[in-house]
């Protein structure tokens, strides 16, 4: 049998696996191995995949990683949301729809400083849907706008998501996170001209609220500057090139544990931010380096070569190519996590769309948006499970109901993204990355 | 086919894309192929498809591949004798003298030993080229001058340049950039000319060194033994036949690279040329001490001062040019 | 999905229990070790920054210093997290399954890997023994790497025990299809999942 064939049956075994239910990491990790065996022998396929994980794992790029979950889950503790709603209501509350443009925007700050869609939303359905609610906003609305702006903290840096692409994929670290900024901020943008949209039709949806003061206004400001210097750490690092991702992501953490300690956490809680990082984290490597025994047996077997040959060869127009690619992944996403996802799939994608002439960055940030989009489709749209969770009273149909007009903006940004890649590739080129 | 023989099918692996550093081994496949009618295929597998740049050794030893190049920097306790290339200030500027030292010193008892833990040989050198600093500021026309500038280089060079009186900072190749460009680094050693322009550097700096050679590395290719002696002799023999070429091939590919970097570095920046009794100075304050340390930190293992010196004999034989 | 959680209950039989107890404490304090690393890696970080940037006085070796700690955090929760159900995956399936069948895709799916990780610390304990014998070293300051490629091999045979110990759970559940599940992870419903996310976030604020 050659090493082609033997290929294709290890993929179709991993399917096999992951259907079964084992955990991502070791079905690709066994699949892997047994494929290695297979193709170099006994010895050294199992001594091979006995090297992977570490080699793969102790990698400075990778360093990064705990860094940014450390900020997310530090950030609960810091009562950064509540200050960045209450920013967004004061100044954004007259808008048609205002609160749920206030929400958006502060989903948009919280992004700053999480990298987790379904945190965002957990804490914005504490925080936001009681206030629109108490002003009479429909429950729909208010409950599709926090699924929806939850998934905003993925785009925006920091993002665990984009350093996994950008490893797998060998871009630079740097360039992935700068470059989903301006399509975070599209995203939202996107979002409020929706939001004020039907409140400008349906003015009962989403009544502005009026009233504040410049005084109140200028006020609710410093509150959000934690997420300003967080914000300002990252890019400037990057910019100006004073700090490593892993640096940037270790002064972010402690700006944010600073605070937190200043908002009186505890030790013990202190503890288990610490052990919730430590478990996320080890979830993240274990996923790699297993996807990368797998990754390795599809090379010594010559898959992902043969299979962009393949694709580029197909008479159809590249960007219908894509179209079909990003199609795969929305159904995939239905019943995936967004991080195996990718991992599993793109030893084998990427070279075939980069292929076609798509640039890396941009594709990058196309395929994060598209894993997002998923979190707020059925069936498990984890995103709208999580505001059901939290507001038991407004049911999980209507909450699916709610985020169907996200949905179809995050097609349009899609569309956007497609049509003008350069609000992806501008800003990295710009700052020379 | 000129070669005839049975179906052979090698793995090599080697880290990021084709560039200058590949082309040597490039070339060795295209010829394997064309001469044996395609029967010996020389699989390069790019981008660590096969196994991680710093694993290559292990990867040889577990049989999973059949060839890799790897540098010695990488893991200077996994080839101790290896590391007499990154020594500082050694004469190797010279393409010639360069190619000879490193074809005697492979197959030097203490650099085989190297590898024998490997299972492995060294086929033939990459012709690493010399490092030269590239930097901004005040360019350091005499040595008192690198007092007190933050320097980028690593190992040996690291230590030479801090007798000087430098400071020794470490990042990655891809920060340097913007280190120079915002002063945070006066200056970085790099191979010269290749990485200096492959990494943008002279766009943030004002000044180069063209003939400090602060060191330089080794990066060779090397076989499996295994895999070797599984061969039939015709193969043996092409691969023989075949080792000039390939040195031919990576000297002219840099050379190609300094014909059009040099003009263009000249024509920007300023170019610091130490006289001869500036060098042997440099080599006497810097150098030697740090050689010194690195023989008797060895001396256990094998006899480093011997490797040094046929690597001074050889520059020293050469015709002055 | 990360769809499982795990409910300590001592309603089994007393040597799985105590099994289960007794590795559960070495979970915890090898995550604890990882946990703290992180930590120290932040604080790492800024001293890092600011010697740099303020004294002109970098860490010597940083990156060297981060590559050897990062094996802390890439595998010593290894364990840990499979207890709690925090590897990935996609339980669609098993969730539709009921009864004995469902365990049975269970045991399948945790005694495979279970040969896979016995493989796999033979293997990488070789690869740790090939850097202590060779000296291998880090590229800048020359530190040992073998402390590091140790952790590989002793991570994973706390993950060898949990899987074993989930093997026997799954076991004793296919012999007793309705007995109250121990020892082995929990599947929850969406709904659950939701409401863990939430507890999680609410944390101390
Ligand atoms: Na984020
Ligand atoms: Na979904």
């Amino acid at each position: 049998m050659d090493s082609f064939t033997i290929g294709i049956i290890g993929v179709i075994a991993l399917i096999f696996m992951v259907f079964m239910g084992m955990r991502v990491f070791l079905a690709a990790a066994l699949v892997g191995t047994l494929g290695l065996v297979s193709i170099i022998g006994w010895e050294s396929g199992l001594g091979m995949a006995g090297t992977i994980p570490h080699s793969k794992s102790v990698s400075y790029t990778l360093s990064v990683l705990p860094m940014f979950i450390l900020i997310g889950f530090l950030a609960f503790h810091a009562g950064i949301t509540e200050a960045l709603f209450d920013a967004g209501r004061k100044w954004l509350g007259w808008l048609p729809g205002g609160l749920a443009v206030a929400t958006v925007v502060a989903a948009t700050g919280f992004a700053a400083v999480s990298g987790a869609s379904t945190a965002t939303a957990a804490v914005f359905a504490r925080t936001a849907i009681p206030d629109m609610l108490k002003y009479g906003y429909n429950r729909q609305l208010a409950a599709g706008v926090v699924a929806a702006g939850g998934t905003l903290a993925t785009l925006i840096p920091p993002s665990a998501i984009l350093v996994i692409y950008a490893i797998i994929v060998e871009q630079s670290v740097g360039a992935l996170l700068v470059a989903g900024f301006l399509p975070g901020i599209v995203s939202a943008l996107i979002y409020v001209l929706l939001i004020v949209g039907i409140s400008m039709v349906r003015p009962e949806m989403g009544p502005p609220l009026k009233g504040f003061t410049w005084s109140q206004r200028v006020k609710s400001v410093p509150g959000t500057f934690p997420i300003i210097v967080v914000v300002a750490i990252i890019f400037t690092a990057m910019y100006e090139g004073w700090a490593t991702p892993t640096e940037a992501g270790a002064l972010g953490a402690s700006v944010v544990f600073v605070m937190a300690m200043a908002k009186g956490m505890k030790l013990g809680t202190l503890r288990d931010a610490l052990m919730e990082t430590a478990k996320l984290t080890v979830m993240i490597f274990s996923i790699i380096w297993g996807v990368l025994v797998f990754v390795r047996f599809l090379g010594f077997a010559g898959l992902p070569d043969a299979f962009a040959r393949w694709v580029v060869s197909l008479p159809f127009e590249p960007l219908y190519i894509l179209i079909g690619i990003l199609l795969f992944y929305a159904i995939l996403g239905m019943f995936m996590d967004a991080i195996g996802m990718l991992l599993l799939t793109l030893p084998v994608v990427y070279p075939a769309v980069i292929g076609l002439g798509y640039d890396p960055i941009w594709f990058g940030i196309i395929v994060v948006k598209m894993a997002e989009i998923c979190l707020i489709t059925p069936p498990i749209g984890l995103n709208c499970f999580v505001v059901n969770g939290v507001r038991p009273d407004i049911p999980l149909n209507q909450v699916f109901k709610g985020v169907g007009p996200f949905f179809i903006a995050d097609v349009a940004t899609i569309a956007v993204l497609i049509a003008f890649p350069e609000i992806i590739t501008w800003l990295p080129k710009m700052m020379n990355m | 086919a000129e070669v005839d023989g049975p179906e052979v099918n090698w793995r090599y692996s080697v880290w990021g894309n084709p560039r200058a550093f590949t082309a040597g081994i490039e070339h060795l496949a295209a010829q394997l192929k064309e001469k044996t009618g395609g029967k010996f295929t020389f699989n390069i597998g790019y981008g660590e498809q096969f196994s991680r740049d710093r694993e290559n050794l292990d990867s040889i030893k577990l049989g999973a591949i059949d060839g890799a190049s790897f540098c010695n920097f990488y893991h200077p306790g996994k080839n101790p004798a290896f590391m007499v290339f990154s020594l500082p200030f050694l004469p190797l500027g010279d393409w010639d003298v360069n190619v000879a030292a490193r074809q005697k010193l492979y197959a030097h008892p203490a650099l085989q030993k190297d590898m024998d833990q490997w299972n492995a040989f060294v086929y033939a050198g990459a012709v690493m080229p010399q490092y030269e600093f590239m930097g901004n500021g005040e360019p350091p026309k005499n040595l008192e001058d690198w007092k007190g500038k933050r320097v980028r280089a690593g190992g040996g060079i690291g230590d030479a340049m801090e007798k000087l009186g430098a400071r020794k900072t470490t990042t990655t190749a891809t920060e340097v950039y913007t280190s120079l460009q915002r002063g945070s680094m006066d200056a970085a050693s790099f191979p010269y000319t290749y990485s200096h322009a492959a990494y943008k550097i002279p766009e943030v700096s004002a000044w180069f060194t063209s003939n400090m050679s602060p060191g330089t590395s080794a990066c060779p290719t090397v076989f499996s033994k295994t895999s070797y002696e599984k061969l039939p002799p015709q193969y043996k023999q092409l691969l023989e036949d075949l080792r000039p070429e390939v040195y031919e091939v990576q000297v002219q590919a840099y050379k190609d690279i300094d014909a059009k970097n040099l003009p263009e570095f000249r024509e920007k920046l300023f170019e610091v040329v130490y006289t001869p009794e500036q060098l042997e100075e440099l080599r006497k304050i810097a150098a030697k001490p740090v050689w010194d340390e690195w023989v008797e930190a060895n001396k256990d293992r094998f006899d480093g001062q011997e490797l040094i010196d046929m690597i001074v004999e050889i520059a020293n034989s050469a015709p002055k040019k | 999905m990360q769809t499982h959680h795990v409910t300590q209950s001592s309603d089994g039989p007393p040597a799985l229990v105590g099994a289960d107890r007794w590795l559960s404490k070495l979970e915890d304090f090898f995550a604890l070790l990882a946990s703290l690393c992180i930590f120290a890696l932040m604080i790492l970080g800024i001293w890092q920054v600011l010697g740099r940037q303020l004294f002109n006085a970098p860490i010597s070796g940083y990156i060297d210093l981060v590559e050897l700690s990062m094996a802390t955090f890439a595998f010593m929760a290894v364990a840990y997290c499979q207890r709690l159900g925090g590897h990935v995956r996609m339980d669609l399936f098993v969730r539709m399954a009921k009864g004995r069948l469902r365990w049975v895709m269970e045991l399948i799916t945790t005694v495979l890997p279970l040969l896979l990780i016995a493989v796999l610390i033979y293997y990488s304990w070789e690869h740790f023994v090939r850097a202590y014998d060779s000296g291998d070293s880090t590229i800048d300051m020359e530190y040992p790497v073998w402390p590091s490629k140790l952790l590989v091999p002793l991570s994973f045979s706390l993950l060898f025990l949990r899987l074993l110990i989930e093997t026997f759970g799954y076991w004793r559940l296919i012999l007793h299809p309705d007995a109250t599940p121990v020892a082995v992870p929990q599947i929850l419903t969406e709904e659950e999942i939701a409401r863990k996310e939430i507890e999680d976030s609410k944390g101390g604020a």
